[in-house]
């Protein structure tokens, strides 16, 4: 099913998973509904086993849910037939990996000329657009470099240009930045936040790193496989988990602001020393 | 295209060489025991040389090895008197052990009554008293030369010429005069075949009609049917155990091939996860599997071609009995089973493929 999509590439509707049966179920993402536009960036947050990988991988066409719809560039995912969702992945969605898996056996070049084979474009055509991938993220002189030969940085540049192979409209990055140092992270942010604003195209970020929070457009919080409103949520300035605001297990008032923590212990911290944490929660 | 069957397989240099020579494995053994029996189907042709149109031999008798003909040597002169005979010669031949420097080694022993008239090339049949002709395949395996004395039943005979056509594995054939054989054999009044040529050639078959009326204690066969006998002999005693060999190889080549793909597959399906979630269609990723199988049996095929021309030769120079004969038709015929093989072992790594969950690539 295909339907006008006026600017939004993503579209979730009561989207729902569960994984297990009976005592032992686990509802892994429970009625989740969201909305992606053209050249956004989406960073969704939450705890480990929030959901948020689960999304994800629903959101990419992965993994079927129990209950809810998936819109991608108009088209439908949730109701295709499973022989038809390779397509979609192919044309309309690119990875981005926390550990890049990239194809050990093939080099840098040859790892983004794949996903152009798959789509029917071979030979001379496919090497070119490889190679102009790479070239644009300053991968020019590791063509021929196998991901052994590359450093983490490096290697998340050759992912992302393999993401891109086939100009998909939905990007879904995944802790893209979680195994690299914090200038390659940083670097690896960069290149998301141009493919969103000067290719147009949808970013969708899940991710621990609040780092990423700098180019994201919209922060949303995943808990218990459902979203939660980002604003009623705080940064414990001693630990710098996020702490909702309405069952914080402390708080302290202090020149005209309030702190939220999320234990006794980080509360006492902050009051033997506040002044190396005030600025922490902003 | 990227080459990923190629890399994949590629990768792992000392599993691909195992691999290879597995196939390679079979491939020989399949072509070798092929060899073989084309080989040894092509054994005693120098029967169909002898001078003589028809074979007179006592009723009942198979084929030259496995049975003893036995004929009264008076039977050639009734045998003279048949319409469209043109002349008989006695033959005898039988199975004897040979004493070559002191050491036993059985002969096909055979001598042929000299008849008038003797075709150039036919002169190997009929060596001068004292003087025997022995197959080349003898000669090497003995380590005989012309001038050489060989001892046949307490009488020294010297080698003269050799001649090729005369191995059938078990024995070889030689050549003694008519008169040597009669002291050798030591039965008077006896022969064991008796050659008849005929006026017309097209007439064979009646006057092989009327032989076989007028003389119910004889068979008669053509050279052709004695040497099929022959040959026929030997393939079906030899063709079970070339089906089994050739079974054997096929399942070893198929395994072995399976084998590999399959754990090329399991040890690569991240890959194959990773290729299913950025897109890959199935077809795809069986191409890739089908591709690796291929590549396997092709490369076993070529090792195995090589290693069967050189396993015939060093056969040959070690067993010269053992004649092998490799045609280009079986070789294909492997080849395309190297193929069927590829095919069959793709199967369970492709089923795997199918298996694997694109969404472990979210696993770190």
């Amino acid at each position: 099913m295909e339907e006008r999509n006026d600017g939004v590439v993503l579209r979730v509707e009561g989207l729902g998973k569960t994984f297990g049966h009976g005592s032992t179920a686990v509802r892994a993402v429970d009625g989740v509904d969201m909305e992606a536009r053209e050249g956004e960036i989406v960073l969704i947050m939450g705890p480990s086993g929030s959901g948020k990988t689960t999304l994800l991988t629903m959101i990419g066409g992965l993994l079927r849910p129990d209950a809810g719809r998936v819109f991608i560039d108009g088209v439908e995912l949730t109701a295709l037939p499973h022989r038809e969702l390779p397509a979609v992945r192919r044309e309309r969605v690119g990875f981005v990996f926390q550990t890049f898996n990239l194809l050990e056996a093939l080099t840098a070049a040859e790892n983004v000329e794949l996903p152009l084979n798959m789509a029917g474009v071979s030979g001379r055509e496919a090497r070119t657009r490889a190679v102009a991938l790479l070239e644009e993220r300053d991968m020019g002189h590791r063509l021929s470099f196998r991901p052994n030969q590359l450093s983490g940085g490096e290697k998340q540049r050759v992912s992302i240009a393999r993401a891109l192979a086939n100009q998909p409209r939905l990007i879904l990055a995944d802790e893209p930045t979680a195994n690299l140092d914090s200038k390659h992270g940083h670097d690896t942010l960069l290149h998301l936040r141009a493919v969103a604003k000067e290719q147009g195209r949808t970013v969708i970020i899940v991710s621990h790193d609040h780092r990423i929070r700098e180019i994201a457009d919209r922060v949303l919080w995943l808990e218990d496989g459902r979203f939660k409103d980002v604003s009623l949520l705080a940064t414990d300035p001693v630990c710098g988990m996020q702490v909702e605001v309405d069952s914080a297990r402390a708080t302290i008032e202090r020149d005209g602001r309030t702190y939220y923590f999320c234990s006794r212990g980080c509360s006492w911290e902050f009051q033997k020393d506040h002044a190396s944490f005030a600025g922490a929660s902003d | 295209m990227v080459p990923v069957a190629r890399r994949n397989l590629l990768a792992e240099k000392g599993r691909l060489a195992i691999s290879v020579a597995g196939v390679a494995f079979s491939v020989v053994l399949i072509l070798v025991v092929l060899s073989l029996y084309r080989g040894w189907g092509g054994l005693g042709g120098i029967i169909e040389e002898i001078p003589a149109d028809l074979w007179v031999v006592q009723q009942g008798t198979t084929d030259p090895f496995h049975s003893v003909s036995v004929l009264r040597e008076d039977l050639a002169e009734e045998l003279a008197g048949v319409e469209g005979v043109r002349g008989v010669s006695k033959a005898f031949s039988r199975t004897m052990s040979v004493e070559v420097d002191g050491k036993e080694t059985p002969l096909r022993l055979m001598s042929l009554e000299r008849p008038p008239d003797v075709l150039p090339g036919q002169a190997v049949f009929f060596p001068p008293p004292g003087r025997i002709n022995i197959d080349a395949v003898f000669a090497e395996m003995q380590g005989l030369k012309e001038g050489d004395t060989v001892r046949l039943n307490e009488r020294d005979l010297e080698v003269g010429d050799t001649f090729t056509g005369g191995n059938t594995v078990l024995a070889q054939f030689a050549f003694v005069d008519v008169e040597d054989a009669r002291a050798i054999f030591g039965v008077p009044g006896t022969v064991h075949y008796l050659l008849v040529s005929v006026n017309d050639p097209k007439a064979t078959e009646s006057v092989r009609e009327r032989i076989d009326a007028s003389f119910p204690e004889a068979d008669t066969l053509t050279g052709a049917e004695f040497l099929e006998a022959v040959r026929r002999e030997i393939k079906e005693g030899f063709l079970p155990v070339v089906g089994m060999l050739v079974i054997i190889g096929f399942v070893i080549g198929v395994a072995v091939i399976g084998l590999t793909t399959y754990t090329a597959t399991i040890e690569k399906s991240r890959d194959f996860g990773v290729m299913k979630a950025v897109g890959a269609s199935g077809r795809f990723l069986y191409r890739i599997v089908i591709v690796q199988s291929v590549l396997v049996g092709l490369a076993g095929f070529a090792a195995g071609l090589g290693g069967t021309i050189l396993v015939n030769q060093l056969v040959e120079e070690a067993v010269p009995e053992f004649v092998t004969e490799l045609r280009w038709l079986d070789a294909l015929g492997v080849f395309a089973a190297a193929l069927v093989m590829a095919g069959l072992a793709s199967f369970l790594p492709a089923a795997r493929v199918d298996r694997i969950d694109p969404a472990l690539v979210f696993r770190a």
